[in-house]
């Protein structure tokens, strides 16, 4: 199977904090991988990294993407290239069209992967099919980017922007936290809708309970910006069961 | 409105595009300024004793009277002796009667511009008066306005075949004395646009002006004067360009609008004056007076502007609202980068009951520019019911410009709702980030923010100055970031 | 005719006629600013609402007995028991200035905790600089004879709050007094000030207070105005805050003809908090005039600042609220709000918030509103069973307690809140004319 996303020793931190130590992680497309850990574990900033956040620099090991150097790469090139990053807390750009944005982003992957540009009309129908299946309001398109959505809307969108673009690699940051439980199994629907041979997921995330719905292929424990260990989707359960504390204690043991 | 990202990146990266030089032999005076100049100016345009008349009286009071310090700007004195304050293309003599007998040469100006006038006229259904430097040149559709009983000419022909009007309302809104440039402008004032709509008539099409100061060292002081009549209905356009030049040049205008009785004038602005260079050399210092006059009952006076040019911008256009229940909007976008200065906002005057007022103020700064809004919201003792909001945004673009905010409200009426708010804020590296993520350049992230900033100023703007607006913010913007 | 001019030859007699002393250079070098300067006018952009004719005839009067040495320096008559009621009513170490000259007896038998020094200026000045930053510190400075300082010295938190009583009720002089506090590194001093008069006929003052807060320290400061209503007083603060350090200003204007406060926050440290919050109520011709400035020299640092105004029967209020950003002060936070209930069709409100702002890494914001009580919420009270009167003072009571709730000295909250209940009942009671 063709590797997606490989990550290796990764060293990473912010400003004179450490956050990543040593991480290494493959994942291949058609798969679907947690990352679980307790607060501070580095997540996020895996997340943020793979992305191409600018207050996160990467102090050693490599983040290679179908092959190619990810971290050469300017944030934009990523997203053209097909990584996608459900932000956990995706920010509000007032008076920025959501519609527009998203045309934008559509029209800058098609461009870059040499494709014509696609029409106001197919993009508004495509968008009103996939906020259909997403339990979107229409409604959503004519408003500021995020602008006085709630949090499962903000999450929403995510999920509506993460159909439109269809990437290779999404990585989804906490994209269950703050949902009700309807809300939470809309976007789990919107996740399995993506589920494909030819895209790789990754769920980063604090609770197991996401997994009751989208069910991972693999599942990695991180702790201290490390992962200390991985399995199938019966760790998660032993997490849910055991806590975190256990973890550690297994790993220092 | 969406705007293609392609012809973003065409539009940021190109330079002040206005900036040539039309070689078209121009009549103009030498520099300096006394009474001769004044009469002189006058006997060019064949106006009538009483015009020279007011010039003169508004020239002596001028000489009385102090340049202005207050506003938050700093610039050289200017030497109004080494100012030219007449230049006319040479086919002034014979005026053209058509369009066919416009210089070719000016007509190509305007091809330039993007305004082709034929075309752009005849498609877009705008009757365009077009000042070159000082004198109107050409106007199209007089005809069919001619047919609804619209006046749209050039100032200097209205003093000729209208000189009741012109008694009746000059200077009736903003007289001579008003300030050190209107009195300037009173004197020396070469043309412009003059606009009535006779009563009950909704204008058939929106009315447009391009300005362009084109000779070096001379002065632009156009007048304009809109008279909309009871229950008449106008929207009216101006566009301004200079070309680059090392020197500063001058601009004074006064606009002066009246609106009688269930009156309504719209009066929107896209000013993209040469604003000098990176380094501040050159640009237009744009001393500009504009204010109108809700005269009557339920009249409705609303200014729009998008200000992305000049290298110093003074400008309050304002409303007097006389009228019970007449309403005065304000809204505005103004851009400064590099050397920029500009100190720009609105007065609202409430006199008449139950009248209220809008302003939306979005200024964004950039490079080392600063920029001010200046406001007054008035309400005398008589102004019962009086309403006024006030949004007022400054986006700091870098970490050497300045956004200042002045805001002065004087309320002697205890019916009066006042609200007034004002955020500064920058682009944050979130909101850049997140664009970036979902594919989108820093430079295009930056053109959308800005955008969605101003949104609820273009909104006023008719479509097709919309999208020229939003085109410009994005070049005044270029190389703001990274 | 009315006029703000001072008379030099006077102003320059009455300096030089002062006793000699420790203040005598700093009074000569003050003269020589405000000789340039004078009172300002109409034509000064920060005085457009303010005029100071009364204050200016009062001074000229008082310069011309100081120049005929004909005003005596000792304290005048015992003050009344109203005027001593703060003093009862708030539980502080009390330091009272009659006519602008300390009771230095009483200070003298005060019991100030160790690590609190109090002074007066006039023994007590060198080393010291006087700020003369506007025409106004200026005069004060070059006709100072009276004033004190107080130190606190680095850690030490002073439980107890500091209160001056400052009583006016000399017809013949003009009362020129300056507070200079000096907190060192982590100290905390919490400060009661209330400033009476009696009305015995049109008085001046022009006071002067001068806060220095080092790294970490933390001084609350409250000013309670009851003057009479033919005083006329200017008052400026100027706070220099360093590091780490908090200041908090709590302005109550209730009483005076004509009052003008100048309060001045410098923000000199990063990590420096600022809290302004005021209330000014008026009534009959009454001016009160607030000017604010904020000034954030560097960041991160945060200011808040709320004031609100009440303005019934022909009175004009005026708030001016600057808040400054310089370059490079990177992270600064700074909200400002102002507002203000119109009661009366002959008052007048002037209200002018400013920003301007040389970074661009800063939140910065200001409102300002003019309105009338809810219609909705009177109703609703009525429907209540209340009188439009009882109404109508509840939330006009409502409206003021937003700033009564930011009152950072609890000791001084049941006067404060009983002076503003009587303040607004009178203000109603205040007939539309």
């Amino acid at each position: 199977m063709k590797t997606t996303l490989e990550v290796k020793n990764l060293h990473a931190g912010i400003g004179a904090t450490k956050i990543l130590n040593g991480l290494d992680l493959v994942v291949n497309a058609g798969e679907v991988h947690a990352i679980m850990g307790p607060n501070g574990s580095g997540k996020s900033t895996l997340a943020q990294v793979i992305a191409g956040h600018a207050d996160y620099e990467v102090l050693d090991g490599s983040v290679r993407f179908n092959g190619e150097d990810l971290l050469e790469l300017e944030p934009e090139e990523r997203a053209r290239e097909g990584v996608f990053l459900g932000f956990q807390y995706p920010v509000e750009i007032p008076g920025v069209n959501n519609a527009y944005l998203l045309k934008a982003a559509v029209n800058a992957k098609r461009r870059h992967l040499g494709l014509d540009e696609i029409d106001a009309f197919e993009f508004l129908k495509l968008a009103r099919e996939k906020m259909a299946t997403l339990g979107m309001d229409p409604i959503f398109l004519n408003r500021g980017v995020n602008e006085g959505f709630s949090g499962g809307e903000k999450k929403r969108n995510e999920i509506l922007q993460m159909a439109m673009l269809e990437p290779r690699l999404a990585i989804l940051d906490e994209t269950d936290s703050g949902l009700d439980i309807d809300a939470l199994k809309t976007v789990a629907a919107g996740i399995n809708e993506l589920r494909d041979p030819t895209r790789a997921i990754v769920l980063v995330t604090h609770y197991q309970r996401l997994l009751d719905y989208v069910e991972p292929d693999f599942v990695h424990v991180l702790s201290a910006g490390k992962i200390v260990r991985s399995g199938d989707k019966s760790l998660a359960l032993e997490l849910e069961k055991n806590g975190y504390e256990w973890v550690k204690e297994a790993v220092n043991a | 409105m969406s705007t293609d990202p392609n012809k973003l990146d065409s539009l940021v990266n190109r330079r002040y595009e206005h900036g040539f030089v039309t070689d078209i032999e121009t009549e103009t005076f030498p520099p300096g300024l006394d009474e001769d100049v004044v009469r002189a100016i006058s006997a060019r345009k064949n106006e009538p004793p009483f015009m020279l008349e007011w010039r003169l009286k508004a020239y002596r009071h001028w000489l009385t009277m102090k340049e202005p310090e207050w506003a938050h700007l700093h610039y050289p004195r200017i030497n109004y002796q080494d100012i030219s304050y007449f230049a006319a293309p040479k086919s002034d003599k014979d005026r053209p009667q058509s369009l066919d007998e416009v210089d070719p040469k000016l007509l190509e100006t305007y091809e330039k511009l993007g305004i082709p006038l034929h075309e752009r006229a005849r498609l877009a259904g705008v009757a365009v008066d077009a000042v070159f430097d000082s004198v109107s040149v050409a106007t199209t559709f007089k005809g069919k306005l001619n047919d609804a009983g619209v006046i749209f000419c050039p100032f200097s022909e209205a003093v000729i075949e209208h000189p009741e009007l012109i008694k009746k309302y000059l200077g009736s809104v903003v007289p001579y004395r008003d300030n050190y440039f209107a009195a300037l402008n009173s004197a020396v004032f070469s043309d412009g646009s003059f606009v009535y709509i006779p009563k009950g008539v909704r204008c058939p099409m929106e009315l447009s002006t391009y300005f362009r100061i084109n000779a070096a060292n001379t002065g632009q002081f156009e007048r304009t004067l809109i008279i909309a009549e009871e229950g008449s209905h106008v929207s009216y356009l101006e566009g301004c360009t200079a070309p680059m030049r090392d020197e500063n040049q001058l601009h004074a205008a006064v606009v002066e609008l009246v609106a009688l009785k269930d009156a309504e004038i719209k009066y929107s602005t896209v000013q993209n004056w040469y604003p000098g260079d990176e380094n501040g050399k050159g640009g237009i210092y744009n001393f500009v007076t504009k204010r109108g006059d809700c005269r009557g009952a339920n009249s409705k006076i609303s200014w729009t502007q998008v200000e992305t040019g000049s290298a110093i911008t003074w400008k309050y256009p304002s409303c007097i609202l006389r009228g019970d229940n007449s309403v005065g909007e304000f809204y505005s976008v103004a851009v400064t980068n590099n050397m920029q200065q500009a100190d720009t906002g609105t007065k609202m005057i409430h006199i008449g009951r139950n009248t209220s007022s809008t302003i939306v103020s979005k200024g964004i700064s950039a490079g080392r520019a600063q920029q001010s809004y200046r406001g007054l919201v008035r309400v005398m003792p008589q102004a019962t019911g009086a309403r006024n909001h006030t949004q007022c945004d400054s986006l700091l673009i870098g970490k050497e410009c300045g956004a200042h905010t002045f805001p002065y409200m004087e309320i002697k009426n205890p019916t009066a709702k006042i609200e007034h708010e004002a955020t500064t804020s920058k682009i944050s590296a979130d909101q850049l980030f997140y664009c970036r993520q979902r594919g989108i350049s820093e430079e295009d992230a930056v053109n959308m923010i800005v955008n969605g900033f101003c949104k609820e100023v273009f909104k006023e703007l008719p479509m097709e100055f919309a999208v020229e607006a939003q085109a410009l913010l994005n070049v005044s913007l270029e190389g703001a970031v990274g | 005719m009315t006029s703000t001019v001072i008379n030099q030859d006077l102003f320059t007699a009455a300096v030089e006629g002062l006793p000699p002393g420790q203040l005598s250079s700093h009074r000569s070098d003050a003269a020589k600013l405000f000789s340039v300067t004078g009172f300002p006018t109409a034509r000064d952009e920060d005085w457009k609402y303010t005029r100071l004719d009364g204050a200016a005839d009062l001074s000229n009067d008082w310069l011309a007995s100081l120049a005929q040495h004909s005003t005596s320096t000792e304290a005048s008559v015992m003050l009344t028991d109203a005027q001593l009621a703060p003093t009862q009513s708030i539980n502080a170490d009390w330091i009272i200035v009659h006519n602008g000259i300390v009771d230095a007896a009483a200070l003298g038998q005060l019991k100030l905790p160790t690590g609190v020094n109090v002074s007066l200026i006039g023994e007590d000045s060198e080393h010291l600089a006087l700020t003369t930053d506007s025409p106004m510190s200026a005069f004060n400075a070059a006709l100072l004879t009276d004033g004190l300082r107080v130190r606190v010295a680095n850690n030490v938190a002073v439980k107890k709050p500091l209160g001056f009583l400052m009583v006016d009720d000399d017809r013949s002089r003009v009362t020129q007094i300056r507070v200079v506090l000096e907190l060192g590194d982590n100290a905390a001093l919490r400060v009661v000030e209330c400033a009476l008069s009696s009305g015995v006929g049109p008085t001046f003052t022009n006071s002067v207070t001068q806060l220095q807060l080092a790294e970490g320290s933390k001084l609350d400061f409250l000013r309670l105005q009851n003057h009479a209503l033919d005083h006329i007083s200017t008052n400026r603060f100027v706070a220099n805050i360093d590091k780490d350090a908090t200041f908090t200003h709590n302005n109550f204007d209730f009483g005076g003809d004509l009052t003008r406060n100048d309060i001045v926050a410098i923000i000199e440290g990063a990590g420096a908090s600022v809290n302004l919050a005021g209330l000014y109520l008026a009534s009959g011709a009454q001016h009160i005039d607030n000017h604010t400035r904020v000034e954030h020299r560097v960041g991160p640092a945060v200011s808040h600042e709320e004031y609100r105004g009440i303005l019934n029967g022909k009175s004009r209020c005026v708030f001016n609220g600057q808040a400054v950003v310089f370059e490079g002060a990177d992270g600064t936070d700074a909200n400002q709000a102002n507002h203000n209930l119109l009661l009366s069709d002959q008052a007048e409100i002037d209200t002018k918030p400013e920003l301007e702002i040389y970074a661009d890494d800063v939140k910065c914001s200001h409102g300002a509103t003019v309105g009338q009580l809810d219609e909705t919420a009177l109703f609703y009270l009525r429907s209540r069973g209340l009188d439009t009167t009882e109404a109508r003072r509840l939330l006009t009571q409502a409206f003021a307690a937003n700033i009564l709730n930011l009152l950072a000295i609890d000791e001084a909250r049941e006067y404060v809140k009983l002076q503003l209940d009587e303040r607004v009942a009178s203000l109603l009671g205040d007939e539309r004319t």
